[in-house]
Formats: structure tokens, sequence, C-alpha cells
């Protein structure tokens, strides 16, 4: 088999200059950490590193090959101040902006080409897709042209979340032939203690990060929450009155987030079930 | 209309209790208001536009459970809770104001 000397020369060459790129990376996430230079607790050694391993590789193999072979250390110091930063150091780290734009920063700075697809194609079309921004801005275009040309001249209605009905809310909470008492001990009240009891419902909220108006978000959150509220209650008087009560004393009405990234309402109402007497 | 967040009304004799009112406003869903008072947050300084929003929105949940009470013919509310929780999650403030108590009707 003939093997080409050049090739070989070029794959050795190739080699030590990833091996060099990487080892220059590596101690710079060392210096780094070493002095903990870092901002809001994000390290700069995950940005910097795969930057030095793929600036000193390229270096390098554009010396002795007299091309770039793709920043590959770079790529492994991705592995590796991963691995050290967010796995090792910080098993702990949380779910959060930074954490995720950190994330990003770090893979795209490995895989540039990849990433800058994945965030104008994906991420866009996915945005694009999840608010309808793009169809609203061709609709409202459309729009222009058409009553430019007089073929329209109504302007369309824009959307309105309906407005939750507090009175009948208020009325089907307290005609249940059920009574809600937030105070511990009312005084004028003859009741049986029945026992502890609590409604729990969950209820998906919105999560969308750009909202074109958010007023309706609000509105639609606020409904949510508000409906919830009255199926939580409802929910309690239930299982109170299948233990043979007819009321609830002491009680709270909490609300959470849950969820990966808190995309749940999650409502929750306890007391103290009661048997009113008179 | 009395409110308070005691369980009693002291001297005074509670005819009927009426049932639970309540009432909710929430705020800050608005990115824009959100930014600026996060640039403040950083810069030091009263959040004093941020101070106003929950104010009104916590006399709003006041109001709606004070209506409420009236509906239900009652004078007085009792055991009035308030909380302030955030439902934001990652991406903000979205703050949800809950006011609630007891409707109850006193002997004037």
């Amino acid at each position: 088999m003939k093997i080409d000397k050049q090739k070989l020369d070029n794959l050795g060459k190739a080699i030590v200059s990833i091996v060099l790129g990487t080892l220059s990376g590596l101690a710079t996430y060392y210096i780094f950490l070493y002095f903990k230079i870092a901002i809001f607790g994000w390290n700069l050694g995950l940005l910097f590193s795969p930057l030095v391993a793929g600036y000193v590789e390229t270096y390098i193999a554009r010396k002795t090959i007299g091309e770039g072979i793709g920043a590959i250390s770079a790529f492994f110091l991705f592995l590796v101040t991963v691995a050290y930063g967010f796995i090792i150091s910080n098993p702990t780290l949380g779910y959060n902006i930074i954490t995720v734009g950190s994330i990003i920063i770090i893979v795209q700075s490995a895989l540039p080409t990849f990433i800058n697809y994945f965030i104008i194609v994906v991420v866009v079309s996915t945005i694009s897709y999840l608010t309808g921004f793009f169809k609203r801005l061709i609709d409202g275009i459309a729009h222009y042209i058409r009553k430019f040309f007089g073929k329209e001249s109504e302007k369309t209605v824009p959307e309105i979340v309906p407005v939750f009905d507090e009175k009948a809310s208020n009325e089907r909470i307290n005609s249940m032939e059920f009574k809600f008492m937030t105070s511990n001990n009312p005084n004028t009240v003859d009741y049986e203690n029945i026992g502890y009891f609590q409604s729990t419902i969950i209820r998906e909220r919105n999560t969308h990060i750009i909202h074109l108006d958010p007023q309706k978000i609000e509105d639609e959150h606020l409904n949510l929450l508000k409906k919830g509220k009255d199926e939580c209650l409802e929910g309690l008087a239930k299982e109170v009155k299948s233990a043979g009560g007819n009321g609830v004393i002491d009680l709270e009405i909490n609300y959470f987030l849950s969820g990966l990234g808190g995309s749940n309402f999650q409502i929750v109402a306890h007391g103290i079930g009661v048997k009113i007497k008179n | 209309m009395i409110i308070t967040s005691a369980n009693t009304l002291q001297n005074r004799e509670i005819i009927e209790y009426k049932g639970l009112v309540t009432g909710e406003a929430l705020i800050g869903a608005n990115v824009y208001k959100d930014l600026f008072s996060g640039v403040r947050d950083v810069v030091g300084g009263r959040t004093s536009e941020y101070e106003k929003e929950i104010k009104k929105a916590r006399d709003i949940s006041l109001e709606s459970m004070k209506e409420k009470a009236k509906q239900l013919d009652a004078n007085a509310i009792i055991g009035l809770k308030i909380s302030y929780d955030n439902l934001g999650g990652t991406m903000g403030n979205t703050i949800l104001i809950t006011a609630y108590g007891t409707a109850i009707k006193y002997e004037k």
C-alpha cells in the first residue's frame, strides 16, 4: 500500500496543532479559574478558553500546513469546560437565563456555523411560529396595501380577552350550602372540627418569552388564576362535604409556579373542615 | 365598611358570616416597565414606578373584595389576608396580589 508522505506529514502537524491548541486552552481556563475571573458567578474562562484554543490551533496549523483545520481543540475545550464548570464544580447550578445564555455562548464559540444557523433559522422561525410575529407583519402590510388601493376600509378588530365574571363567581362560591371562613376561630358560630383538608389544581400558563401584546397575556393569566382559584375552592368544598362537613375555617389560598421553568400555575386552598351546627 | 385582619370586631356583635370574598390583581407582564425597573435596581435608588404599580394593584384587589362583600349584603370583612406572589418564573416580575377575607354582618 502506497502511503502519501505529504498527507501523513500534514496529519502529524494537524495533531500537534490540536494538542497545542487544547493545552493553551486548558492553561487559559486554569488561569481564569485560579484568579476567579468571573461576572455574576459565571467564569469568563468558559468563553475565553475555547477561543484561545481555537486561535492557537488555527495559527499553528496555518503556519505549518498552510490552512486552518476547523478549531477542533475549541470543541475539546468546550467539553472540558462544560464538564468542569457545570457538572463537577457546580452540580446545583440552576435553570435560569444566565445558565442558558452561558451554554449558548460556549456552544456558539465551539460550533459557530451550526449554532448561527440554529439561532437565525430555527430560533427565529420558532418564535415566529409561536408568536405569529411574521404573520402579523405580513397581514399588516397586506392590510395597508389593500387600503391604499381602496379595497379595504375597515380596520381589523383586535382580539379582546373576555372579562372574568366576578359577580357570578362570588355568588357561586358563597351559595354551595357551604361557608368558607378565613377566621381561625369564628366565636359566634357553633361548629364541630372535622379535620384538615386541602385542594390543589395546576393550570398551564403562557410561557412565551416575547409578548406582542403583554396586556392580553396579563389578562389571560389573571383569568386563569381566578378560574383556577374557584375550581380549587370547589374541590375543597367537595372534599369537606364528602367527610360530612359544611364549612372551612382558617382558610388559606396559595399561588405558586411549578413545572420546568415555572410552566404551570399551582393553586392550593387549605383549611380546617368543620360541621356548622347553627 | 370595616376591614380587619383580626378574627373578631371588638365591642360589636357578629350577626352572620356571609362567606368568602376575594380580590386579585396582576402586574408586571409589561416588559418595558420591568426593563426600567431593572435599570433602577442596578444603579440604585427606589423603583418608585414599580411601588406605585404594586399599590395600585393592591387597591384594585381590595376594592374588588369590598364590592363582593357589598354584593353579599355584608358590612365588614374580618380575617383579612393579603399575599404577594411572584409568578414571573425565570423571565421577570409578574406579581399576583391577592386579598381575601370573611365577609360578615355585624350589629351597628
